[in-house]
């Protein structure tokens, strides 16, 4: 029986040990364990994006690659197709390569016989340009059908779309096309000899509802620069783009009929090389240049310095270069990402992030390059007559280590920034993520916090620890420890909805009591001298001090109020906010950074208080006690012995509340106006990292750039403050084993 | 003088105002917490104004101030009426009052709709229904009642319509599921189901139509008010909340009105959009995501200070360990809240949703922000306040009586449920006070792992499991920051925002007080000596 029990008190014991140590070292893996988990959501940021070939076809012997006009695949992979001269598509199945359906253009404009060449403009929709100068345009729409014995097959279709259709007209070499919404149509034409023609078609409906078109054709008349090698329009019909063979690149405002105007002649290309391609990327902003030994660029008009208001084209990005002549660039329809090719490999790269993203080589020398709707399938065709269909897997081209840390220029702006600005209304939006803001502003109200805090918490600690009367101190300490659970909620919104607003109307009273309350307490200590000296008040006051000090501190703050509007109508001409508008060109924020500096200092102060309260306790008392013996007085020992000791323990109180800074969210959520503004100015507002990952995380799609992005830099939050926590506890600990006392 | 300088007493006194700023600052908080959110429930007075210009204006006084560009004093006035006047607020101008005064029948009504109503009774329309009342006063108190008798009605109706409406969204999960597993094999069953679902609606579509029928009756007994400009208001009497006079009111029917506001506070539901009415579900909610999470972080809490006190060997695993729950503690707590999407929310939540309710999908079940995931995303983030608390106390037992124990035959594990564990509890209860207190005020983390501003359940009720852990919920932190900075009407909202911050303090404070006595009355017992 007593075996039996102790047999069993010992299994207990042994499986208690374990569960215990288990516990233990489930404290280190939670920790290892968060930012493995957080790092693993940031990580596919920066993995390589990959392409895989899904399909090839080989084109029957009938359709000849030089015939070939347009190409394209389905979203899934699943089917491809070709246009040949006769405006015929021919579907293929990407499965075995047969041929599904051959489906001729309908609407064939009247007296056309052969498609002279097709340009695709977006959504599986092209303008045929016919022999005759008529330009008709179709969509290409697949669709999946189910049968009765529930197999899916992909049906085909092929439309006319009216409203983009022009009437024949002579001489035309190459065309462009492009709707205006609401209006009607415009077409760009090179005609023989160089020569540019612009033709609006306007559409108006009279009450039957009768549709008349009318024709405005202008020929451009500007003197060109070279011959004319790539041309290209936006996707609204306002701008032409035109590049010459020794490197100059134009620019045409088209968007009033009758009217074109030339924008910009600039050169494109160092050493006078000819623009062989140009695309717009989506957005319609800047335009892909490449010329004719593979160099590729961006460009979008600037506002430059000593142009005055007008903008000019600038080049922006310099994209990796192509080995041979740029043959073709086409824009990514739902990024900022660039295909372009030299006629044996295609580039993809971002234009933003300016990264390379793939490099995909095809068999043989390329003839035709199209890009599915989504932007996420490659199909080219190949002088071999064969069509390979490439899926791509690009998670998020627009990030790199620079758009995150580094300038970065978009578009829009007249020179490269850090900016913060994930996300707009429209698809076509650049996004801008650039960290720098975010950590500093971090690091601004971070600063302003502890400008604010250390010296209050180091000085009150000092003066609770060594000559505060034991008795108030039991007293003292716990109203600190009480402010420490004061939830920041309820600061941040004291902070937002109370304070600022307070100080909002008398600022300078912030001003004002830094320097009158300092100026308040040197009078008091004046007079304290003579009551000392005078009373036998010292007796009672020793070790009460600070509460002398209350109605001192409580007066001074008073005074300042008061004088506030005096200060404002001598000094600065009874409006500060003006003055400071005008004379320093500082606009004022409500929630500013004084605001966070008080809130986000009162958050820590009673941190750092408490363990640098902690650690000037601790030291030993024979020091005090040896010290004082040998007649210092107080304050020299508190100063000159306690404190030096105490060293490394008030060090890392304050790294603590450093840590504590960096991180808190809510305080800075609510009581600053959370804009990603780069500014040192104490009256500017800021966002910091931990109140953008609260503003924006909501709202950010699982897996997106974003959400990844906002990981990243919940990971850079906690590396920064465990980096900090532990230093701050190494010294803590080295600290304590020498002085002993847990 | 040189002396005194030297000796270094003024520094001292320099010290000693650094401490006196930090105590004003705390005092200043929780003073202007309290000012303006005991205030709040008071029945103030209604003041009509009579201006110069010939106009009049009927409201609340809420703060006098100097005009920062005239210089001259104007008062605000809380005039209410948002519907009539469009705003709530309004400032006169000190000099353009001609008189004021205090009538004895101003009525103040709170509206379920539109914010309060002040103005005069004028009469009141009832169909269908005699009163008998002499004057529109009393005939509006007994139309109220009757009115009131009638809602209790439609209430108990409500109550039987959520039941049905629970009872068919299980029968609709159900079939949703029976589905899921093979459309052809249990057919019977869900045969049975749908007959039982419509069955639900059917009785649920009729106790509607009942519940209408009675509204649309009492909905046509209405009051008529006329605001202090003259201007006639019909206001039907289910509309009305609460109606008091302030200006006839004797002190004791004040205390009655405050106690009764503070009642609503606590027990009732937030109406418009949370800037009037009660905070019961986000004090629920809060005390339930508290009590939730201490059931996580105390084991865990306890298990791990006991590894570090009483089984580690000092040495670098030791150190670690250490290095950890202090970087527990600090790292941000946001950072915490990222965590618990990626890991509890989207990881864990994701792969309980795609194994046991696949057929709910795309709807996510644990998918998605809940109770669950926010409690357990605190406790990771309070668990080192539990350990710190658990260490200390288990650190203040004198090693004699561990050795004691030991000498008498008893393993270490006895040892440490039967004399070490009764002997700190209260530093673990310290620990787990704290916490709680941490986590009551903790808002960032939860705002992304779970909390709403309105949730339309509760996460616990009467239906079957009683506890629903993938439900959201609200919290009085979150309250405070959607109600004060997400709000259409900031300054109307203000008030409601004082008293939940007043709340939330309230709770705070009393748990932090509490634990740090338990945690002082401690020290003082097994502390031998200092010095």
């Amino acid at each position: 029986m007593a075996k039996k029990f102790i047999d069993k008190s010992r299994r207990n014991d042994r499986l208690a040990e374990l569960l215990i140590r288990i516990g233990g070292i489930m404290v280190i893996i939670s920790v290892v364990w968060i930012l493995v988990m957080i790092s693993r959501v940031a990580l596919p940021l920066f993995y390589p994006p990959s392409a895989k070939m899904t399909a090839t076809v080989q084109l029957p012997a009938a359709l000849p690659a030089g015939k070939i006009l347009a190409i394209g695949a389905e979203e899934g992979q699943q089917g491809a197709f070709v246009l040949d001269e006769s405006g015929s598509f021919h579907f293929f199945k990407a499965s075995d390569g047969s041929v599904a359906a051959s489906i001729k253009t309908p609407a064939v404009p009247s007296g056309a016989a052969r498609v002279v060449s097709a340009e695709y403009t977006g959504k599986s929709a092209y303008n045929l340009l016919w022999d005759n100068g008529a330009i008709s345009s179709v969509a290409v729409a697949f669709a999946s059908v189910k049968d009765a014995e529930g197999k899916v097959t992909l049906a085909q279709d092929v439309s006319s779309q009216d409203d983009l259709s022009f009437p024949p007209s002579g001489g035309v070499l190459q065309s462009s096309a492009r709707r205006i919404e609401g209006k009607g149509a415009v077409r760009i034409d090179r005609l023989a000899g160089d020569h540019l023609r612009v033709t609006h078609q306007l559409v108006e409906k009279d009450l039957l509802e009768n549709e008349k078109r009318t024709n405005t054709s202008t020929e451009i008349a500007d003197p060109l620069p070279g011959r004319l090698t790539a041309l290209t329009v936006d996707s609204k019909g306002h701008y032409l783009y035109a590049g010459t063979d020794n490197g100059w690149l134009l620019r045409w405002d088209v968007s009033e009929p009758g009217q074109v105007r030339l924008l910009d002649t600039v050169q494109a290309s160092e050493e006078r090389r000819a623009v062989t391609s140009l695309a717009l990327v989506l957005g319609d902003m800047s335009v892909a240049v490449g010329d004719a030994k593979g160099t590729l660029s961006t460009w979008f008009p600037v506002t430059l310095a000593g142009t005055g208001e007008d903008k000019r084209l600038t080049r922006i990005h310099r994209l990796r270069p192509n080995h041979g002549t740029v043959s073709v660039i086409i824009p990514s329809p739902r990024d900022k990402t660039l295909f372009s090719g030299d006629g044996t490999e295609i580039h993809v790269d971002h234009m933003t992030s300016e990264r390379n993203l793939l490099t995909i080589k095809p068999g043989a020398a390329m003839v035709q390059t199209a890009l599915s709707p989504k932007g996420n399938t490659l199909t080219v065709l190949d002088s071999n007559r064969t069509m390979t269909v490439w899926k791509m897997d690009i998670p998020h081209p627009e990030i790199s280590f620079g758009t995150l840390f580094t300038k970065v220029w978009y578009e829009g702006y007249d020179r490269p920034e850090y900016s913060w600005q994930s996300s707009a209304a429209n698809d076509d939006f650049e996004p801008k993520m650039s960290l720098v803001p975010l950590v500093f502003g971090t690091i601004k109200a971070t600063l302003c916090a502890m400008l604010f805090a250390v010296p209050l918490a180091l000085l009150a600690a000092l003066y609770t620890s060594q000559f505060m009367s034991p008795k108030l101190k039991g007293r003292v300490k716990p109203v600190v420890e009480i402010m420490a659970a004061i939830p920041s909620v309820v600061i941040g919104f004291l902070a937002g909805l109370w304070l600022a607003p307070l100080i909002d109307k008398s600022i300078l009273t912030v001003f004002l009591t830094v320097v009158i309350v300092p100026v308040m307490l040197l009078v008091t200590i004046f007079f304290w001298k003579r009551i000392r000296t005078a009373s036998p008040l010292q007796r009672i006051t020793r070790g009460h001090e600070f509460v002398a000090m209350i109605p001192v501190v409580l007066i001074g703050i008073y005074c300042a109020y008061l004088l506030n509007g005096v200060a404002e109508t001598t000094l600065f001409a009874g409006d500060f906010k003006q003055w400071l508008y005008s004379s320093l060109g500082v606009r004022y924020d409500q929630r500013n950074s004084i605001i966070i500096a008080i809130a986000l200092g009162f958050a820590v102060i009673p941190i750092i208080f408490t363990i640098a309260e902690d650690a000037i306790s601790n030291v030993p008392r024979n020091l005090t006690a040896a010290s004082l013996a040998l007649g210092a007085s107080r304050w020299q020992t508190a100063w000159r012995v306690v404190l030096p000791s105490a060293l490394p323990g008030v060090f890392s109180a304050v790294m603590i509340g450093f840590g504590r800074a960096i991180g808190e969210t809510m305080i800075v959520l609510m009581a600053t106006g959370n804009t990603p503004i780069m500014s040192w100015s104490l009256f500017n507002g800021l966002r910091s990292l931990s109140a953008n990952i609260a503003v924006e995380i909501p709202e950010a799609p699982l897996d997106g750039s974003l959400y990844r992005v906002l990981f990243l830099s919940a990971v850079l939050l906690f590396v920064f403050t465990f980096i900090i926590n532990t230093v701050a506890e190494a010294l803590r600990q080295r600290f304590r084993k020498k002085y002993g006392r847990y | 003088m040189k002396r005194f300088w030297k000796t270094g007493e003024p520094y001292v006194l320099a010290t000693g105002a650094a401490l006196a700023i930090v105590l004003v600052m705390t005092l200043t908080l929780v003073i202007t917490v309290m000012s303006n959110g005991l205030g709040y429930f008071w029945p103030r007075e209604l003041v009509r104004f009579e201006m110069k210009d010939g106009s009049f204006a009927l409201g609340q006084i809420t703060q006098h101030e100097k005009n920062p560009v005239s210089g001259l004093r104007r008062l605000q006035l809380k005039v209410a009426n948002r519907d009539v006047l469009g705003q709530d607020f309004r400032w006169i101008e000190e000099k353009d009052i001609a008189s004021r005064s205090l009538p004895a029948d101003a009525v103040l009504l709170e509206r379920r709709e539109h914010g309060n109503y002040f103005g005069f009774l004028k009469g009141v329309t009832a169909e269908g229904v005699t009163l008998t009342g002499a004057t529109p006063q009393e005939q509006l108190h007994q139309a109220l009642k009757l009115v009131a008798a009638k809602l209790d009605d439609t209430r108990a109706i409500k109550k039987q319509m959520s039941g049905l409406n629970h009872t068919a969204e299980q029968l609709r999960l159900k079939l949703l599921k029976l589905e899921y597993r093979g459309k052809e094999k249990n057919a019977a069953a869900i045969a049975a189901l749908t007959a039982d679902r419509e069955k639900a609606l059917a009785e649920f579509t009729s106790l509607n139509e009942k519940s209408s029928a009675t509204l649309a009756g009492i909905n046509l007994i209405t009051a008529q008010f006329s605001d202090v400009s003259g201007g006639g208001k019909d206001i039907a009497l289910t509309e009305i909340v609460a109606l008091q006079s302030p200006n006839s009111m004797s002190f004791f029917a004040k205390c009655g009105a405050y106690l009764e506001r503070v009642r609503e506070l606590l027990l009732d539901d937030p109406r418009e959009s949370n800037t009037e009415g009660g905070l019961f579900p986000a004090i629920f909610g809060t005390i339930m995501m508290v009590l939730l999470m201490s059931v996580f972080s105390l084991p865990f809490g306890v298990i791990a200070a006991i590894y570090l006190r009483e089984y580690a060997r000092d040495g670098w695993m030791t150190r670690m360990v250490r290095i950890a729950v202090n970087n527990l503690a600090g790292v941000p707590s946001i950072v915490y809240g990222v965590f618990g999407l990626g890991f509890f929310v989207y990881g864990l939540g994701g792969s309980i949703d795609s194994l046991f309710f696949p057929e709910r999908l795309p709807t996510p079940t644990f998918g998605t922000g809940g109770i669950l995931w926010s409690s357990l995303t605190l406790a990771l983030l309070t668990v080192p306040v539990v350990i710190v608390a658990t260490e200390e106390s288990l650190a203040s037992i004198p090693k004699g009586i561990r050795e004691g124990s030991l000498a008498l035959g008893a393993t270490k594990f006895q040892t440490l449920t039967k004399i070490l564990l009764p002997m700190a509890t209260p530093g673990i209860m310290t620990g787990l006070i704290l916490s709680m207190a941490r986590a009551a005020g903790e808002v960032a983390p939860l705002m992304i792992v779970g909390v709403v501003k309105l949730a339309p359940t509760l996460p616990f009720d009467m239906n079957f499991p009683f506890f629903h852990m993938d439900r959201k919920f609200m919290h009085l932190g979150f309250h405070i920051y959607d109600v004060g900075f997400q709000s259409p009407n900031v300054e109307a909202a203000k008030p409601m925002v004082y008293v939940t911050t007043m709340l939330l303090l309230a709770i705070v404070i009393v748990a932090s007080s509490v634990a740090i006595y338990l945690r002082n009355r401690m020290r003082g017992k097994y502390t031998t000596s200092t010095f």
